[in-house]
């Protein structure tokens, strides 16, 4: 097999775990909500993945960038800029004091990044097949 | 207006509706809540007198029935321009006495006219009187007769021709809730809450969300649960005996709006319709073991009640009150006093701290670059209140143990940090007596606060209780450490927000985990040099705690000393409740959806107080989900709480508000001073988040925006490019309150307010009651020379002092021969014009000439005269508060004096240009016109 497909491989692997990390936090975000759970729990939960996320998310933009796939490198470059963004200015992080006032844009973000790890779960999926084929 | 206790026996069921509208005008006379509809404001020839108040100044002719008419149904005419529409519904056979008079009674309350008041008294005796034999009063029938309801009228004024601005509006309650009439179940005259308790930005309410969305208004709560510091000072009835009758559904609490059912057995609920058994005890009377009447009940009398709760309503059995006092001993709070002032004034108010069984437990710690624990032995063979006097000097030593292990800061010891304060006096005084030459020679300049923090966090975190942090030091060393970042370049740019944010997380974080453990903190800050209150703050914001900044204080000062020593005891002083959430119920379709003040959320519509303080006020935002059918709504604000004497107890504050779909009955009963409030807070939100400028610019683009709706949509006639400024008459200050917002020193454009005193004044402006809010954003400004007689004199039949009337705060009014005071609220400047003449300095301040009167910080000398003692008196009548602990300070400013401080007193002048938020406030108005009718 190919290093494309390959490539391919690990990126559904880590777009898979991203979707369902946003699954998740979607989840928990409407708990909160519904008062099933308590803004210091939420945030202490949540906040041990969001480190895990971006960086799986990095390291995924890193290995296309090694490998030379540009187009879903571009494609990948505007999650990994915010998430860098948030990292840098310190603000990704949950923050239990301000939760119900910032939760509206939370449960937006997590909705994005859901549906861009969808759509590029397919799209992921459709690259390794191709790169399967042309090996062929 | 108090809440009177309902006469008992058959006249209690009479409804007195109206009456209470007189009482209303009785009370105010000049409330805007009366206007005669042939006179509306300022319509007359000369404005400033007809308005407000002109429905008793000038009888309309028409309008007015003799006081002494007969009770006829012939002589009741409804008031020109009452809808002769007040068409009655169908009414029950068997209520029609009652109710034939139903709709005009209801117009005439809305105007309140002394003559169709008695009136009303009358004809009442017949409609109640139908309701009477056993049913409750007013069930069935009233309180879902939608009876057309005279609302509010709406009256325009010409802002700009208004000029200035009638700032007596101020003092006005808010536009009257109307309600139709039979909507509580008693015969009580003043059902609704106090609006010192709650008010509502929208005294009527819209029935849709379309509604509330196009009349740009804000839909908010302010809610104040406690008015007073100490319980003395307050009057709630208590329901002592436990049964609580709560709905199975919304789980609401019982009030007057509830309408009781088949004989009485079953009430339904007014939130959701639900029909609830009424609890077995609720028509015995348990202490005094026999049946009680029902209507004697408070909670169906009043909308103010304490219920008793039972063990159910606990987590844990009600703790004690807990005190540590965290005490900076670096080398600057020794130099400038504080240690010996607090040490001192901890001393003397032992005795007022909150301890009605002798639980408190009280803590020191005393923090530099390590902590130092201080172990307070307990006399054991002492006996309690034997010879304690005597024996004083007998206390053991209190023992200090040092830990400089402020990464992980650990208790030195288990038992004897934290007393009992009956138990230990002795050596809690011996200790502070003894704090002052402990650390008389100290060179150390470093403060652990954070680290301070969490070892009293840890020494209280079983029990809960309040943190209080004395402190003239950044915290710059150990936990949460800080750093210098007032960078002078950067006030007045965008940089701003920043230095408004807070440095540390560690501020947020550990926040939240007092809240989990029932802790408070609470910051004195008394730095002369840059603190951080940005950061600092964040702790007590989130704990439902206070910060209270003290700039550049000094114990020398013997006015610092004072104006400290005095507020701290006020402070230890007032009554604390413990493991507090506060909730708000209401309606079906409504929701509360934002939450504003000291406290931690804990839920979606839960805020948590570790420790309830009493001089505090909360904003909560309200949605409208669904289209409200109803004629009236209730809100109902429900605070769970442990009182100091370890009682589990529900304050439960009721108010009901009529809805109406039509967008003018929404601005004729908007409350400018609760839109204030909120807009305030709003502000304070957007400024922490974003920075001044953002908070400026939500303020005026909401202000815009209710011009806009209130032209586009309820001015028909004027247009063109020279179309007057007009609003509505309720709110035709807001305008102003918003105009000085802007100008307010927690938002105005400079480039001259450190961050500090900007952070400290948005803590103030996001926690402080509505009235003295209000003074703290447009100042009382008197002017003491031309003051009527019995200013500044006990009034005859109160024996309180007269305060003289306020004045615009304009500098026009500034004449150089005068003598002013401007007071905020939190500090006051006596203002001696250059001119001002020697008899009058002679008297006030003992002194031949204008140069030799003592400038800045200072009190007025006591001299044997009358106008000295009269300006006394009103000094001293403004500093007089049972609901706040603010003592402000004085400050004599010479017009000629010492250019800062007349610079400072004249950034009160709010209708003047202040600094740079350079437009006057007619400038403002002129502006906001030229926007409109471009
Ligand atoms: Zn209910």
């Amino acid at each position: 097999m190919a290093a494309d497909a390959y490539t391919f491989i690990f990126a559904i692997l880590i777009s898979l775990v991203n979707l369902f990390l946003q699954v998740f936090f979607t989840i928990m975000y409407s708990d909160l909500e519904c008062d099933y759970i308590n803004p210091i729990d939420l945030c202490n939960r949540l906040n041990n993945y969001v480190l895990p996320e971006a960086a799986a998310h990095a390291a995924l933009t890193i290995v296309f960038l090694l490998t030379g796939h540009w187009i879903v490198l571009l494609l990948n470059a505007p999650i990994f800029a915010y998430n860098a963004h948030k990292i840098y200015t310190n603000t990704h992080l949950l923050d239990a004091t301000e939760i119900f006032r910032t939760l509206k844009k939370h449960k937006q973000e997590s909705f994005i990044k859901l549906a861009c790890y969808l759509v590029f779960f397919f799209l992921y999926l459709y690259c390794m097949i191709a790169a399967l084929v042309r090996e062929d | 207006m108090s809440q009177e206790h309902p006469e008992q026996g058959s006249s209690s069921k009479r409804r007195v509706y109206p009456q209470q509208q007189y009482d209303f005008a009785a009370a105010q006379p000049a409330g805007y809540s009366m206007p005669d509809p042939t006179q509306p404001y300022g319509a007359s020839a000369s404005p400033s007198a007809a308005m407000y108040g002109g429905a008793h100044a000038i009888p309309s002719p028409a309008a007015f029935q003799p006081h002494t008419a007969n009770v006829q149904s012939g002589a009741f005419a409804p008031p020109p321009g009452t809808p002769g529409s007040a068409v009655d519904p169908p009414v029950a056979p068997g209520v029609a006495g009652g109710m034939a008079y139903g709709a005009p009674q209801a117009a005439g309350a809305a105007y309140g006219y002394q003559g169709l008041t008695n009136q009303m008294g009358n004809l009442n005796i017949g409609g109640g009187g139908a309701y009477q034999g056993g049913a409750p009063p007013g069930a069935a029938g009233g309180a879902h007769m939608a009876a057309p309801t005279q609302l509010n009228q709406i009256y325009n004024t010409d802002l700009l021709q208004n000029f200035p601005p009638p700032i007596s509006d101020l003092t006005l309650p808010p536009p009257p809730v109307i309600l139709p009439p039979g909507s509580s179940v008693t015969g009580n005259p003043d059902p609704n809450a106090d609006s010192e308790f709650m008010r509502c930005t929208l005294n009527t309410v819209p029935t849709s969300s379309s509604l509330l969305k196009k009349s740009k208004l804000p839909f908010a709560l302010v809610i104040r649960p406690y008015t007073a510091l100490r319980d003395a000072d307050e009057n709630v009835p208590t329901v002592a005996d436990t049964t609580i009758a709560r709905c199975r559904r919304c789980r609401s609490y019982i009030n007057p709006y509830v309408v009781f059912l088949e004989g009485g057995a079953r009430w339904r609920c007014n939130m959701c319709n639900l029909t609830n058994d009424v609890p077995s005890g609720f028509d015995y009377d348990a202490v005094a073991n026999k049946p009680r009447d029902r209507w004697s009940r408070a909670e169906l009398n009043h909308s103010v009640v304490e219920f008793v709760a039972p063990a159910e309503y606990m987590v844990r059995p009600p703790q004690p009150l807990v005190y540590v006092f965290v005490l900076d001993v670096s080398v600057h709070s020794v130099k400038n006093g504080l240690l010996a002032t607090a040490a001192r004034t901890i001393k003397e108010s032992l005795s007022r701290i909150p301890n009605v069984d002798n639980r408190t437990r009280v803590g020191f710690l005393a923090v530099d670059s390590s902590l130092h624990y201080f172990a307070i032995p307990r006399k054991e063979d002492v006996a309690e209140g034997e010879g304690e006097e005597g024996e004083e000097n007998e206390w053991p030593e209190p023992r200090m143990m040092v830990v400089s292990d402020i990464d992980d800061p650990f208790l030195p010891m288990p038992t004897d940090l934290l007393v009992n304060l009956s138990q230990c006096k002795g050596g809690i005084e011996k200790l502070l007596d003894s704090l002052q030459s402990m650390f008389a020679h100290t060179v150390n300049p470093a403060s652990a606060l954070g680290s301070a923090v969490v070892a009293a966090h840890k020494l209280i975190a079983n029990i809960g209780g309040k943190i209080v942090c004395l402190t003239s030091t950044l915290p710059n060393v150990g936990q949460g450490k800080l750093e210098v970042r007032d960078d002078k370049k950067a006030l007045g740019t965008s940089r701003e927000g920043q230095m408004l944010q807070t440095a540390s997380t560690f501020y947020k974080s550990f926040a939240v985990e007092c809240s989990k453990t029932q802790v408070t903190v609470d910051m004195f800050l008394f730095s002369s040099h840059y603190q951080d209150v940005a950061s600092l703050s964040n702790l007590p914001r989130f704990s439902a705690g206070q910060t209270y900044f003290y700039p550049g204080w000094i114990a020398s000062n013997p006015e610092d000393a004072n104006k400290f020593a005095l507020e701290f005891s006020e402070y230890l002083s007032q009554e604390l409740a413990t493991e507090a959430v506060l909730r708000v119920r209401s309606c079906d379709g409504i929701r509360m959806s934002a939450f504003y003040g000291n406290f931690f959320s804990r839920s979606s519509d839960l805020c948590s107080f570790s420790t309830f303080p009493r001089d505090q006020s909360y904003v909560i935002e309200v949605n409208i989900e669904e289209t409200i059918v109803k004629p009236w709504v209730t809100f109902q604000a429900a605070i769970l709480h442990s009182t100091a004497s370890g009682e589990r107890r529900i304050r439960v504050i009721t108010r009901a508000f009529p809805t109406s779909a039509l967008l003018q009955d929404i601005y004729a009963s908007a409350d400018q001073i609760a839109i204030t409030t909120y807009l305030a807070n709003k502000a304070v939100e957007k400024a922490l988040q974003k920075g001044p400028q953002d908070a400026r610019d939500l303020l005026m683009n909401r202000l815009n925006e209710m011009f806009t709706c209130y032209k586009k949509d309820l001015m028909t006639t004027n247009v063109g490019a020279s179309a007057p400024l007009q609003f509505c008459t309720n709110l035709r200050m807001l305008p102003l309150l918003v105009n000085a917002l802007i100008k307010h020193i927690g938002f105005r454009k400079t480039s001259q307010i450190p961050s500090d005193l900007r952070s400290a004044a948005l803590c103030l402006l996001s926690t402080l009651p509505d009235k003295y809010l209000i003074q703290y954003i447009y100042p009382n400004f008197y002017n003491l020379i031309f003051m009527p007689d019995e200013a500044g004199l006990p009034d005859a039949e109160t024996g309180q002092i007269v305060m003289p009337p306020c004045t615009n705060l304009s500098g026009e009014h500034l004449i150089s021969h005068g003598l002013f005071l401007i007071d905020d609220g939190q500090v006051m400047f006596l203002w001696v014009g250059r001119d001002a003449q020697p008899a009058l300095l002679q008297d006030v301040f003992g002194v031949s000439s204008i140069t030799e009167v003592p400038t800045g910080k200072t009190e007025l000398p006591v001299l044997d005269n009358q106008f000295n003692e009269r300006i006394r008196n009103i000094i001293s009548k403004a500093r007089e508060k049972t609901d706040a602990i603010t003592y402000q300070h004085l400050y004599v400013v010479r017009e000629d004096g010492e250019p800062a401080l007349r610079l400072w007193a004249t950034t009160h002048l709010v209708e003047d240009r202040v600094e740079q938020s350079g437009v006057t406030y007619h400038q403002f108005l002129t502006s906001i016109r030229e926007k409109l009718n471009s």
